[in-house]
């Protein structure tokens, strides 16, 4: 849920905007230094944020008959941290602005603190918490993702209550229609995105368990039989064929590389 | 074509060649009038001087822009709508003035909503990223998001495919079907984005380039002529807008 270019009165968008910008210049600073310490990670984060741009491509069937789009803060939150989301939440923000038309620029602010900021920490808050609770890593995802779509959802219908309190019973009242208006829509996405998470992870776990386990999502299992992943079981068989061969040949190219 | 509609206007737009300084001084220039200007008729004029310049000098096609233009009115008159409602201790009513506040409203965010897409569809991202050096962003950071824009179509197509396969195997002909097909793609786009990530870091370090994709931005030169027609009209709808008022 994206506010439209033009809707905030001048003061609140510059307010947003002071108000983003700390967590987002934050996340500047946590990407600078880890591109700076491993510079390989300007193209995973790059990646990410194409993935969570890509993510509202994705179109949820919800019980309620609309169908509508994850918005991918708290899954990002999980994998990447609530920093460097910030970051990258706003810029996905940006691109959603200049490239689909959903948001706007001087809306921009009060979107990232949405959606990149409050979505993001409450998501990854309530991830944590689940796991130390022992929920395991899927009931702290589905809590993780729904719940920073929830914060997202509230955080937009206050900041519009805010800007366009009601005339008789002011912001308590606009803020009343706004959470009910957008119910509709975002309490059946909110589910909708939990459930997909954990689809999304269950696949994860079994498909990408190195890539969680770097990204610390995962501890090692060091008696897991599917510690080493199929992919990895390959790669290692294919170097040490390489090995072998080159050993037993050395003036010949391995007979894959001809 | 890349499969978003604005990205592909802003490549074929007539303006491409112009710089992006003169293309965010006129856009950002009618978004801020729309934002401050009076809603009659700063807004308007603002809507119409917005789309006249995307349609006419920029000939970004009628077609795009419409559609664009439409992406966020449902959030326009539903937020309009709900502001205009009032709900007070006898029930729900109309506010006062709703019509003239829904206006307003309407007013600024659709001018706004147009102002925006001038620049989007003729302004290419990757010519407004390095623009944003002289915000001073970190080039750290502008390098990331110049991955994020080149690797989002790539996933895109991605995504298309594996949803065309999926529902052809009727992979979405229930909900719970739905549900399913959906958490594998966005499993299968996460892994290839990962995937594709460290093939093209592979390829850059084994050329030498191991701080990422740096490119030699095009040079596109600033047009005195465009830089003072853009502030002679601005401040000539300014003016018109509060004389009117």
């Amino acid at each position: 849920m994206h506010i439209a270019e033009g809707f905030l009165p001048p003061a609140h968008a510059i307010g947003w905007t002071i108000a983003a910008t700390p967590f987002v210049v934050h996340g500047a600073r946590a990407v600078v230094k880890e591109v700076r310490e491993n510079p390989e990670s300007t193209l995973l984060l790059g990646a990410a944020g194409a993935f969570t741009f890509v993510l509202s491509a994705i179109k949820l069937p919800s019980v309620t008959g609309s169908s509508s789009h994850p918005t991918g803060t708290g899954l990002g939150a999980v994998l990447f941290r609530p920093p460097v989301m910030a970051l990258l939440g706003t810029v996905v923000l940006l691109f959603q602005a200049l490239l689909l038309a959903h948001g706007g620029l001087t809306t921009l602010g009060a979107n990232a603190f949405s959606m990149a900021v409050v979505g993001p920490w409450a998501g990854y808050g309530a991830y944590q918490l689940t796991r130390r609770l022992g929920g395991g890593l899927l009931g702290g995802v589905f809590a993780g993702m729904a719940i920073a779509d929830l914060a997202t959802y509230v955080t937009t219908a206050l900041q519009l209550a805010w800007a366009h309190p009601d005339a008789e019973s002011g912001f308590l009242g606009a803020a009343v229609k706004f959470l009910g208006v957008f119910a509709v829509t975002q309490v059946p996405l909110a589910i909708g995105e939990g459930l997909l998470g954990v689809l999304l992870f269950r696949v994860l776990t079994v498909n990408a368990r190195p890539e969680l386990e770097r990204l610390g999502v995962l501890t090692p299992e060091p008696d897991d039989p599917r510690e080493v992943s199929r992919d990895q079981v390959r790669e290692v068989s294919r170097d040490q064929v390489r090995e072998v061969s080159r050993a037993r040949a050395p003036d010949e190219p391995p007979r894959s590389e001809r | 074509m890349t499969g978003l509609a604005i990205d592909d206007a802003a490549w074929a737009s007539a303006w491409r060649p112009r710089s992006p300084g003169d293309k965010v001084l006129i856009s950002l220039g009618l978004v801020l009038s729309a934002l401050l200007l009076p809603v009659w008729p700063g807004s308007v004029l603002v809507g119409l001087v917005a789309v006249g310049l995307a349609l006419g000098p920029a000939r970004v096609p009628a077609r795009t822009f419409g559609r664009a233009v439409r992406a966020p009115l449902a959030f326009i008159a539903i937020g309009a709508l709900t502001t205009v409602v009032e709900v007070g201790s006898d029930g729900v009513g109309w506010a006062p003035d709703a019509a003239a506040q829904a206006g307003s409203l309407v007013g600024h965010a659709m001018a706004g909503s147009a102002a925006v897409l001038l620049l989007a569809t003729t302004t290419p991202l990757s010519d407004l990223l390095p623009a944003l050096q002289r915000l001073r962003v970190p080039a750290a950071v502008i390098e990331v998001a110049s991955v994020t824009y080149r690797m989002l179509f790539v996933l895109l197509t991605s995504l298309r495919t594996i949803r065309e396969a999926q529902t052809a195997r009727m992979g979405y002909a229930s909900i719970r079907g739905s549900y399913r097909s959906s958490g594998a793609l966005a499993a299968a786009v996460l892994t290839r984005s990962w995937d594709r990530a460290r093939r093209l870091q592979d390829g850059l370090a084994g050329r030498g380039l191991e701080t990422g994709l740096r490119v030699l931005p095009e040079t596109l030169p600033a047009s005195r002529r465009f830089e003072a027609a853009s502030v002679l009209g601005l401040a000539a709808l300014a003016a018109v807008s509060l004389v009117v008022a």
